[in-house]
Parts: C-alpha cells; structure tokens; sequence
C-alpha cells in the first residue's frame, strides 16, 4: 500500500470508530432516557441519529473514493457493510428514544429491567477539588480504580467521545456504566 | 436456513423476556464485531444461532404483551414495551447481518484491525484452562473490574449462555468466558485463564 492509501485508509478505520462508538453510545443513552423519562436525554439521541447519518455518508464516501484494487473489494465490502450496521443500531436507537418523546409514561416493567440488568449508568460532575481535573482520560484511569467504563463525556451542550487522551475538566460532566458499588467510588473521585 | 423453533405460548414474566431480549442483543453486538475484526468463524455462528433464540424471544413477549393488556391504559403503557423489544430485536438483526459479514466469507480488511486495536476497549473469548486458579471461584470474589479493570460479560458453558453472569456464579474449567476491558488488563486476564499466571494479587 502507497503512503497515500495509507492515510486516506487511516482515516476509513476512524471514522468507522466514530460511526461505532456513537451507534453504541446512542443504545446507552436511548435506555436511560427510558429510565429517568428524560426528554432531554432523548433528543440528544435523535439529534445523534441525525449526525450519524451524516457520518455514514461521508464514510461510505471514503471507501468509495479510496482507489482500492479489484482483489480488495470483498474486504471492502465487508466495511461497506460493517457501515450499514451501525447506521441501523443508531436507528433502533434513535426508536427507543422516540418513545419517551411521544410522552408514553414508560411502563414499569421498562425500569425495572433497566435496573435490574446489573449495569447501570450514571452521571457524575466534576468538581474543581476532583483529583481527576486536568488529567487525562488515560492518566485518570478510571475503569482500574472503579470499574466503572466512561461512555461519554458532557461539556457545555455537547457530547465528547471518551478518547484515551482528552482532558478532563471541571464541570465535565462523566457518564458511565458499571455496577452500583462502582458508581460509589465514581462519586468519590468526582467530587470529594 | 436454520431451523426455526417453534412458536408455542408459555407463561414467563414480560420482565424476564424483556431483560433477555435487552440483554443478548449487547451482546451480540460486542460478539458481532469481534468475530468481524478477529474473523472468528464459531463466534460469528454463535450470534446467528443468538439471534434465532432472540427472534424466537420476540415472539413470545409480543404474546405476554397482548395477554397483559385488559383495557386501553394497560395497551398505552405495554405499545412502548413492545416498542422497545422491536428496537431490541432490529439491533440483534444488526449484529446477525455482522456475523454473516464473516460466515459468508467476505470478511474485513485487516488494517481495520490494527486501527481498532489501538483505540478501542478489547473483547476477548478465553476458554478456562483446568489449571486456571479462576475454577470454582465465584465471579465476584475474583473482583476483575478493580483488578484489572475488566468485566466478564458473557459465559458460555457447552451449549448455553449466560449473559451478564451474577457475582455469585461460579466458574468451571472449560468455560468460555466473554470479557471487556483494555487492551493490558485484558492481556493479563487471559494469563489467567490459561493458567499461566496463578497469583491473585490484592
């Protein structure tokens, strides 16, 4: 492969990674916008949907456009599809979500299976006296020291993927699953 | 075309096929990818048979559903259940159209593997070594998470699954145990498994 295949190919493989954190970020988020009834947390989930979209077209684009040779083409396709999938996990999503919107006061069987299945999610802020202010999400280690696995990370309005290298902040606000004993220690390093 | 199992009312809770449904198609997401990226044929065949259990399960809520509606608040309520289990049920057709990505030998470019590996939270399917100091241990006393940072998610014990396995399941050589966590926990872990790291620090 020339250099430049190779940059153009790094740059399919990332933006696939966007294209499977968000889908799988959305599910996490669509089924707690069902258990607290947040309609917040629910359009944030449509409005995700929306950029998927636009980041599925631009990745299909991409393969498309990277001159690869007749005997790659199976591999490619296997991208292509891999592609089409997380579109469709958005989807579902982005269904899950609408039932909160269309003001369905969710069943209580819904909670209770949110809840019962062992992982829950949770949002935690930072607080300026958190030792986690200014590190890394690598250097803050959170899943060795709670457990507990950041899915996305709130700054201002915005969604940050939980990318090893991005800096944590005060006021950032940390969500994460895992099981309740590690939402505890989470607290406790968020804001002493 | 596999065999379908056949459709016959039985009495389970909607919440116990819901957590189910809910519950195997994450799974079968995680599966899905890592058979993808690792080309994994047993693991890509195990989410299709998964999703025929999934479809079956499908069924059977949408028959708890009708039967637990008695007037027109109860069909409210139980249209967002039912909602949901569909969304559920389109999301393990998701990770069946990965798997087959794999069983119908297209297969991925293994570049994306590479790319993968270096940002990516590692999935792992390890079968317990009978020399593993894991045998017989309870899940939870072996506390993974805060060793290792690492969650077993998935056992597989010959033909059944149990999916987010309790603290208080114990674990038998020649499990197929399901794991997620980084890429340097993981590594260790799977010494674990093989049996050949045997100390448990605290």
């Amino acid at each position: 492969m020339t250099r430049k295949h190779w940059k153009k190919f790094k740059e399919i493989v990332e933006r696939f990674v966007e294209l499977k954190d968000t889908s799988e970020l959305m599910i996490d988020l669509a089924y707690s916008s069902l258990l607290l009834n947040s309609k917040e947390l629910a359009e944030d989930v449509q409005k995700l949907e929306e950029h998927v979209d636009k980041l599925h077209t631009d990745f299909e684009m991409l393969v498309l456009s990277c001159g690869f040779k007749p005997k790659e083409s199976r591999a490619f396709l296997g991208l292509i599809r891999l592609g089409v999938v997380t579109e469709q996990i958005a989807d579902a999503a982005a269904e899950i979500a609408e039932v909160v919107l269309r003001g369905i006061k969710p069943h209580p069987v819904l909670k209770l299976v949110i809840e019962e299945a062992e992982e829950t999610v949770t949002y935690v802020q930072v607080a300026k006296n958190s030792s986690l202010v200014n590190k890394t999400l690598r250097e803050a280690r959170i899943p060795e020291e709670t457990g507990m696995w950041i899915l996305a990370v709130r700054r201002g309005g915005k969604y940050v993927r939980p990318k090893p290298n991005i800096k944590i902040d005060v006021s950032d606000v940390l969500i994460a699953s895992g099981y309740a004993k590690g939402e505890e220690d989470l607290k406790k390093l968020a804001y002493p | 075309m596999p065999r379908l199992e056949r459709i016959e009312y039985k009495p389970i809770s909607v919440r116990e096929l819901f957590l189910e449904v809910k519950n195997l198609s994450e799974l079968m997401i995680d599966l899905a990818y890592s058979a993808a990226l690792f080309n994994d044929k047993g693991l890509a065949e195990d989410v299709l048979e998964l999703e025929n259990h999934v479809d079956t399960l499908t069924y059977l809520l949408e028959m708890e559903i009708m039967m637990a509606a008695r007037d027109a608040r109860d069909a409210e309520a139980l249209a967002g259940v039912s909602k949901v289990a569909s969304a559920a049920d389109k999301i393990s057709d998701a990770a069946a159209d990965i798997a087959v990505i794999v069983t119908e030998n297209i297969g991925v470019h293994p570049i994306v593997r590479e790319g993968f590996e270096k940002v990516e939270e590692r999935l792992t399917r390890a079968e317990i070594n009978e020399d593993s100091v894991f045998v017989d241990r309870q899940k939870g006393e072996l506390d993974l998470a805060a060793r290792m940072g690492v969650n077993i998610i998935a056992i597989r014990r010959k033909k059944n699954w149990i999916i987010n396995p309790k603290d208080t399941e114990l674990i038998k050589s020649r499990d197929v145990l399901i794991a997620r966590g980084a890429p340097s926990g993981i590594e260790e872990f799977r010494k674990f498994v093989e049996g050949k790291l045997q100390k448990l620090e605290d």
